[in-house]
C-alpha cells in the first residue's frame, strides 16, 4: 500500500487518449493530438465534441448527421419538464441542471454507455440551462430552434431572439476551450461512477455535482464577482492590496497543473478585448497587479492566471448572466465527461482505492444502551 | 509521479475513522466496534449516530435522533410532484437519484451539515416506498412517527406493520450495509465533497455509482441465477455447464476480503432461519461455486460476498428484487453522509493525474478539406 497523498496529487488514476494537460509546457492537447490553440480556430463545439467521442474530426456529412442527432435530442421528456416546473424558480441553476438531467436520464433498464447517449445528454443540457434561466426570470420556456448551432440555440432558448454572430462565436469558442481537461475532479467523478458498470446519466449527474463546488466549476463566477467588486481600473490596486492583507485568495489565479500561462486563458484574453473592451481593461490591469502581488509574496510559486479569470470576461461579453457561468461550464464539459466514460468502458475495472485507518483500535465492546 | 494502478487498487485516497475493512482477517469495524458485536443488537439509528457523532448514543440522545429522523421523513412538494411525474416503469435507482436531487435543492450553496445528513437519511425510505406504491397503483402511505427507521420503511412500503422478526431482519441488513471503507460510491461522494460542493450533490453521485452492477447493482442478479439453477440437485451440472460458457457466478469474489466476509456470515445464518427454501438451494450453490472456483484458481481466495445471502434475506423480508439495490442505498446513506462530513473537515480537492496515451501533437485539417 502506498502512502496517503492528499487529493491524490501525483497519483495516476487513468490512461487516456481524450486529452492531455502538459502543465510544464503550458499545453492542452485534445484527442487526436490537437493543441488547443490549433483546434479552437478550426473547429466549433459540435466538431470538438465529435472529436472527443470518436477520435477524429468529422467530415461534412458526419457533422451534418451529428447535428441532426442533436436536434432530435434537444427536447425535454414530459417527466423532466414536469420536474423542472415543480421546482422553486430561484433554485441554484446547478441544482436544477443536476435534477432535471437525472429525470431526463431515468430509464427502465440499465444501458451500457453509448455515443448516441452521449450525444443526447449533451444536446439536452442547453434546454435545461435555458429553462432554469427562464424560470428564474418568471418567463415561459422557449422551444429549441432546429436550424441553430449548439451555442446559438442556447442563447435563443434563454432570450427568444436569434443572437448576433459574434456573441455566438464567443460562446462557442468558450465551449470548445472548456470541453475537456485531463482528470479534473468532475471528470474523475464520472469515471469512478462508470467504473461500477453504471449508466451514462448517472456519471454525468455525478459530475455536475462535483463541478458545482467552488473549488472546481464555481471559480468563473468567483472571478467575475471579484471583477464586479473591483469595478474600475483605479480600484484594482487598493482592492487587491486590501484583499491580500486579509489573506483572501484571488479567484482566477493559480492552478495545480499549469506551471506556465494556461493556453486557454491566453486565447480568451485575446478574445476578451473585443468581447468586452471595458471589462477587459479592468481585468488586464487586475491581472498585472495580482500576478505581481502573488509573485512578491511567493516568488517560488508559478502563480499564473487560470482559465476562469478570462472566461468570466468573455462570457460577460457574450451577455451570459453570471449565475449561469457554472452551468455553461457543464454545457461544455459534458463532451469530455462522456468521452472519458466511453473510453473507460473499453477496459472497465472498479475504482476502489484504499484508506488509512485513524479510528480506535478494533475490538472494543459496545455497551448496552442503558449502560452508556 | 507514481505508476498507473488500474482501479487505484492499494492506493490510499483518504484517511478515515468511520470504518475499517480488514480483508486479511475478515473483519469489518465501525469506529472501533467489530460488526458482529453491533449487527444483532443495535438499531440502524444507533449505528448512524455512531457514524455521525463518533460514539454510540445514550438513551436521551437516541430518542433525540429518532425524533429528528421521524420529523424529516416527508418529501418536499417539488419532490412529490417529480415523483408523480417520473415514468412508472423507471428503474427505482434512477427515481431515487432524481428525487434525492429534487429534495436537496436550495437557492444557495451550503457546506455539508449533520442536519442535512439526518434529513437525507430520513427521506430515502419515503422516496422508495412512495414509488413502490405508485407502481402498484396505490397512494403513498404517510410515515409513522412512532415507528423506528426500518419498521417505518416496511410500513410505508406495505401499508401495514411488519412482524418484529421481519423488522429486526431489515434492521440488521441495514446495519451490516451501512458502511464499508473506501468503496466506489463512498469514494464518489468524497470526490464530489472535495470540490466544496453540497451534501445533496455527493449523495446523488453516490447513488449513481451504487447503481452499477459491479458495486450495488448485483444482488438481484444472485436471485436470477438461483432461479435459473432451480434445485439443489441441478447446481453441479448447471454450474459446470455455465463455466464452459464463461458465465460468472453471482455473489462471489471481492477485491478486499481474503477470508469469509463477516457480513455474509451473519446474513447466511439469518437466511437459514428466515428463508429455508432459498437456503437449501443457495447453500448447495455456494458449496459448488466455491469448489469449482477453487479448482480453477486455487491461488485465489474466492469467497462468498455480501450480496449472495443478502438476496435471500431481502426476499424473506418481502422486498421485490428491483428494491434490493435501492435498499442498499437506504442503508449506505448513513456511511456516505458520515464520509462527506469527515472529508470536509480536512479537505483537499481530489484531482489525480492521467497518463496520456494518445498521438503526439499534430495540426487539425479544416472542415472543407476533410475527407
Amino acid at each position: 500500500m502506498t502512502e496517503f497523498s492528499p487529493g491524490l496529487e501525483g497519483v495516476v488514476a487513468a490512461e487516456t487518449k481524450v486529452s492531455e494537460v502538459d502543465g510544464a509546457n503550458g499545453r492542452l492537447i485534445y484527442r487526436g493530438g490537437y493543441l488547443i490553440e490549433d483546434l479552437a480556430p478550426t473547429a466549433n463545439y459540435e466538431e470538438t465534441a465529435y472529436l472527443l467521442w470518436n477520435g477524429a474530426l468529422p467530415s461534412r456529412s458526419q457533422l451534418d448527421a451529428l447535428r441532426q442527432e442533436m436536434v432530435a435530442a434537444r427536447r425535454l421528456k414530459d417527466s423532466a419538464r414536469a420536474t423542472l416546473m415543480a421546482m422553486d424558480p430561484d433554485t441554484d441553476p446547478m441544482d436544477t441542471l443536476r435534477t432535471v438531467l437525472s429525470a431526463q436520464g431515468a430509464t427502465k433498464t440499465i444501458a451500457k454507455p453509448s455515443v448516441a447517449e452521449a450525444v443526447a445528454l449533451t444536446a439536452v443540457i442547453p434546454t435545461i440551462v435555458a429553462g432554469a434561466y427562464r424560470r428564474r426570470q418568471k418567463k415561459d420556456l422557449i422551444e429549441p430552434k432546429d436550424e441553430l448551432s449548439h451555442a446559438a440555440n442556447l442563447i435563443w432558448m434563454m432570450e427568444g431572439k436569434v443572437p448576433a454572430t459574434e456573441r455566438v462565436h464567443w460562446l462557442d469558442q468558450y465551449l470548445v476551450l472548456l470541453a475537456d481537461h485531463g482528470l479534473n475532479a468532475s471528470t474523475f467523478t464520472a469515471r469512478v461512477i462508470a467504473s461500477t458498470g453504471s449508466d451514462l446519466a448517472s456519471c454525468v449527474v455525478g459530475a455536475i455535482g462535483a463541478l458545482k463546488g467552488p473549488a472546481h466549476g464555481g471559480a468563473t463566477f468567483a472571478a467575475r464577482t471579484m471583477l464586479d467588486s473591483i469595478g474600475s481600473v483605479e480600484n484594482a490596486e487598493p482592492w487587491l492590496i486590501d484583499a491580500h492583507a486579509r489573506h483572501a485568495r484571488f479567484p482566477g489565479f493559480g492552478h495545480r497543473v499549469y506551471r506556465t500561462y494556461d493556453p486557454r486563458a491566453k486565447i480568451l484574453r485575446e478574445m476578451a478585448k473585443t468581447a468586452d473592451p471595458k471589462l477587459h481593461q479592468v481585468a488586464a490591469h487586475t491581472e498585472e497587479l495580482a500576478l505581481k502581488i502573488l509573485h512578491d509574496a511567493h516568488p517560488e510559486r508559478p502563480n499564473a492566471t487560470n482559465v476562469d479569470f478570462w472566461a468570466s470576461v468573455v462570457l460577460t461579453g457574450a451577455a451570459i448572466p453570471k449565475e449561469l457561468f457554472t452551468c455553461i461550464f457543464a454545457t461544455s464539459r459534458v463532451a469530455g465527461w462522456t468521452a472519458h466514460v466511453l473510453e473507460s468502458e473499453e477496459d472497465l475495472r472498479i475504482i476502489r482505492p484504499a484508506s488509512v485507518w485513524l479510528g480506535p483500535e478494533p475490538g472494543k465492546k459496545p455497551l448496552p444502551l442503558d449502560k452508556r | 509521479m507514481s505508476e498507473y494502478v488500474p482501479g487505484l487498487e492499494g492506493i490510499v485516497a483518504a484517511q478515515t475513522s468511520i470504518s475499517l475493512v480488514d480483508g486479511a482477517n475478515g473483519q469489518l469495524v465501525y469506529r472501533g466496534y467489530v460488526i458482529a458485536d453491533l449487527a444483532e443488537d443495535m438499531s440502524f439509528e444507533e449505528v448512524a449516530h455512531l457514524f455521525w457523532y463518533g460514539r454510540l448514543p445514550k438513551r436521551a440522545e437516541l430518542d433525540g435522533l429518532a425524533a429528528q429522523l421521524s420529523e424529516s421523513r416527508a418529501l418536499t412538494e417539488a419532490a412529490s410532484a417529480a415523483l408523480a411525474a417520473l415514468p412508472e416503469d423507471a428503474d427505482p435507482m434512477d427515481v431515487l437519484r432524481s428525487i434525492v436531487s429534487v429534495q436537496g435543492i436550495s437557492r444557495h450553496l451550503e457546506k455539508p451539515t449533520l442536519e442535512q445528513a439526518i434529513h437525507a437519511t430520513a427521506s430515502f425510505p419515503t422516496v422508495l416506498a412512495a414509488f413502490h406504491r405508485r407502481r402498484q397503483g396505490l397512494g403513498p402511505v404517510k410515515p409513522r412517527a412512532d415507528l423506528g427507521h426500518a419498521a417505518n420503511y416496511l410500513y410505508m412500503l406495505n401499508g401495514a406493520e411488519s412482524t418484529p422478526e421481519v423488522v429486526r431482519a431489515l434492521n440488521t441488513y441495514m446495519v451490516l450495509l451501512a458502511d464499508h471503507g473506501m468503496n466506489a460510491s463512498t469514494f464518489t461522494a468524497r470526490v464530489i465533497a472535495s470540490t466544496d460542493s453540497d451534501m445533496c450533490s455527493c449523495l446523488v453521485g453516490a447513488i449513481g455509482a451504487l447503481k452499477g452492477p459491479a458495486h450495488g447493482g448485483a444482488p438481484s442478479a444472485v436471485l436470477e441465477q438461483l432461479e435459473q439453477i432451480g434445485t439443489p440437485e441441478n447446481a453441479e451440472p448447471w454450474m459446470r455447464e455455465a463455466r464452459k460458457h464463461k458465465v460468472k457466478f453471482m455473489g462471489f469474489g471481492h477485491r478486499i476480503y481474503r477470508v469469509y466476509d463477516p457480513r455474509a456470515k451473519i446474513l447466511k445464518a439469518m437466511c437459514e432461519r428466515m428463508n429455508p427454501k432459498f437456503f437449501a438451494l443457495a447453500s448447495q450453490v455456494e458449496e459448488t461455486a466455491l469448489r469449482i472456483l477453487h479448482e480453477e484458481h486455487p491461488e485465489r481466495p474466492q469467497s462468498t460476498n455480501v450480496e449472495f445471502y443478502s438476496a435471500g434475506v431481502l426476499q424473506a423480508i418481502g422486498l421485490p428484487k428491483e428494491y434490493f439495490t435501492p435498499t442498499f442505498a437506504a442503508s449506505r446513506v448513513a456511511g456516505w453522509t458520515a464520509h462527506v462530513l469527515e472529508q470536509v473537515v480536512n479537505n483537499r480537492i481530489i484531482r489525480p493525474q492521467s497518463e496520456y496515451v494518445g498521438p503526439e501533437p499534430r495540426k487539425p485539417v479544416p472542415l472543407a478539406e476533410r475527407g
